[in-house]
């Protein structure tokens, strides 16, 4: 049984060991625009987390890839070709989004605390409708090979940055995908053009998302057709309209 | 050999066993000389008509030549230039791009190497069908099957265009597999090599672009082995690859889409043997004197066109009707030749 709460300054301390839904550190921090919601035991020990944002992108640009599909066709050769696509763009831009769904390392139910803070989530989105977008969208880890090592940086990004990904993100937090973005294609890319391994990552759920990948598709999210620019991670969304 | 004895005339129907074999000795990097009797056949018939057609030129001629060694009594090249790339239809090539992508945050400025599909050879026209004997790849016979061309298109300008292209073959193992062509083509044509280029035939055939990317292709992408091929020759292609360098075509810019090989271009009248072509009329009284130097010498007919070899000085402004060349051609007082030394560096370095 799970207790939901507002965050108090002395959870600080609690989530800042946790890793989140993207595989990244929750580093808690109260920010305008956005709101921390706390899932906590009877005690009032903080078990999971989540961070609700109004509106993604709008000042520092959010960059994703649209994984399409391009068909080339030619009836004279009877070739029929259907490839996928990536496409850098903005397309969530203006969406709300869920960030550090995370929970204690020790929670024994993760999945029910998670969807249980999802559904308050999307409670308070119902309430004050106006300062919400169209989708709310939430980017999941993209899948690591056993040493760590997202495949699909291994298959895309790391032709275009030399640096460690992880250390970057490290340093420049959010930004980071803005700044990565700046040194990749801004033209369609093929998928076969990547390695086998990268083409099979794209949209993967990886192992540090896979508790909030449950309680998501529990709450009724589903892949959107985005992926995350870096490890290629799914990016999930909700419509809200 | 005897370069007194070489001969480049327009093909003629009779040639038909000596291109069958030349088509059958050079499987590999000669895609524009099929190796079907018929289709040579009608190769051979398109080329003596656009030598003798009096119309308006259209683009879609395409002239073919043989190299005809008189002492041996046969056949030992060919070469052709086809009047307008991708007549009706467009020309694909990739065009080679370098673009920088930084971020002042990352500290990060590169250099990309990209591909683009391009159609910017579109209507130049292409020097073509390369083929000599190996053994008369020594020597001058290769620079007179060359570069003659050149001076057929100078002569005749208003049948081409004044932009020059020349495609060549690129890294194929024995097999026929081309490394370019299993990381870029393969993946969108879904066939072997061979069966891609006999189906195209060219590099105008609209299917291209229903089928390749539009979008650049990123180098850095592709297996290794494909980066390399990228801008390489053929080993078969060394040779008229070089002769074209040393006209002063770029090789840089533009490959072939399908195997990486080098497309060179160049504007006709930047090339050396346009700018230092001039035209000898054959006068009596005439007196050429000075070291003699090897020229390509080619006449001024079109249907009767003719090269050859021969040593004249470089400095001489016309010729006796006496000279053994004019004797060789059958001219007489009165005729033109437009002649170019083979070696303008020697020529320089004679005086």
């Amino acid at each position: 049984m799970s207790f939901l709460r507002e965050f108090e300054a002395a959870d600080a301390a609690v989530l800042a060991g946790w890793v989140n839904q993207a595989g990244v550190a929750v580093e808690p921090a109260l920010a305008a625009g956005e709101c921390w919601l706390i899932a906590a035991d009877a005690g009032g020990r903080p078990q999971a987390c989540l961070r609700l944002r109004e509106r993604l992108g709008l000042s520092l640009p959010r960059y994703s890839y649209h994984v399409g599909r391009a068909v080339h066709a030619a009836a004279e050769l009877g070739l029929f070709q259907s490839q996928a696509t990536l496409l850098l763009g903005n397309d969530h831009t203006g969406d709300s989004e869920l960030a550090d769904l995370a929970h204690a390392p020790d929670c024994t139910e993760p999945v029910a605390a998670l969807q249980a803070l999802i559904m308050a989530a999307l409670a308070r989105i119902a309430a004050q409708r106006a300062g919400y977008g169209e989708r709310l969208v939430v980017e999941l880890a993209g899948l690591r090979d056993a040493e760590g090592h997202p495949q699909f940086w291994q298959g895309l990004g790391r032709f275009f940055y030399a640096g460690d990904p992880a250390a970057a993100r490290q340093r420049w937090g959010e930004a980071w995908t803005s700044h990565l973005a700046a040194l990749l294609p801004r033209q369609t890319l093929y998928l076969p053009f990547l390695d086998q391994a990268a083409q099979a990552a794209v949209g993967r759920v990886g192992a540090a998302g896979r508790h909030a990948a449950a309680a998501l598709a529990g709450s009724g999210f589903a892949y959107g057709r985005h992926v995350r620019i870096d490890d290629g991670g799914p990016i999930w969304e909700l419509n809200l309209l | 050999m005897n370069p007194l004895a070489l001969l480049l005339r327009p093909v003629a129907g009779a040639d038909l066993p000596a291109l069958e074999r030349i088509a059958a000795a050079s499987a590999h990097g000669i895609g524009s000389l099929p190796s079907d009797r018929d289709k040579l056949s009608a190769r051979i018939a398109r080329s003596i008509e656009a030598f003798a057609s009096q119309d308006t030129a259209s683009g879609e001629e395409t002239y073919l030549f043989v190299l005809e060694d008189r002492e041996a009594g046969r056949v030992v090249g060919c070469s052709g230039i086809a009047a307008s790339a991708g007549f009706r239809d467009r020309f694909y090539s990739y065009r080679n791009e370098f673009v920088v992508h930084a971020s002042a945050p990352l500290g990060v400025s590169q250099r990309m190497h990209t591909l683009h599909l391009c159609h910017d050879l579109t209507g130049y026209t292409l020097l073509t069908s390369f083929y000599i004997d190996p053994t008369y790849e020594q020597g001058l016979a290769p620079q007179l099957l060359s570069r003659a061309r050149l001076l057929f298109i100078e002569q005749f300008i208003e049948r081409f265009n004044d932009r020059i292209a020349a495609e060549s073959p690129g890294l194929a193992n024995e097999a026929g597999q081309s490394p370019f062509w299993d990381a870029v083509g393969r993946r969108f044509f879904n066939m072997d090599y061979a069966q891609a280029e006999a189906l195209t035939g060219g590099r105008s055939k609209a299917y291209i672009a229903d089928l390749m990317p539009h979008s650049p292709v990123y180098v850095a992408l592709l297996p290794e082995d494909a980066q390399w091929a990228i801008g390489q020759l053929h080993p078969v292609g060394e040779l008229p690859f070089a002769i074209l360098q040393e006209e002063g075509f770029d090789a840089d810019t533009y490959i072939d889409i399908f195997d990486g090989g080098p497309t060179v271009e160049a504007s006709l009248a930047m090339l050396r043997s346009v700018r230092h072509a001039r035209t000898l009329p054959l006068r009596a009284g005439a007196v050429t004197l000075g070291l003699p130097a090897w020229h390509v010498i080619a006449t001024s007919g079109r249907e009767d066109f003719r090269a050859v070899l021969a040593q004249l000085p470089p400095a001489a402004q016309d010729l006796s009707p006496g000279h053994e060349l004019a004797a060789r051609l059958g001219l007489a007082e009165g005729a033109r030749l437009r002649v170019t030394p083979v070696d303008p560096q020697a020529e320089q370095g004679g005086r």
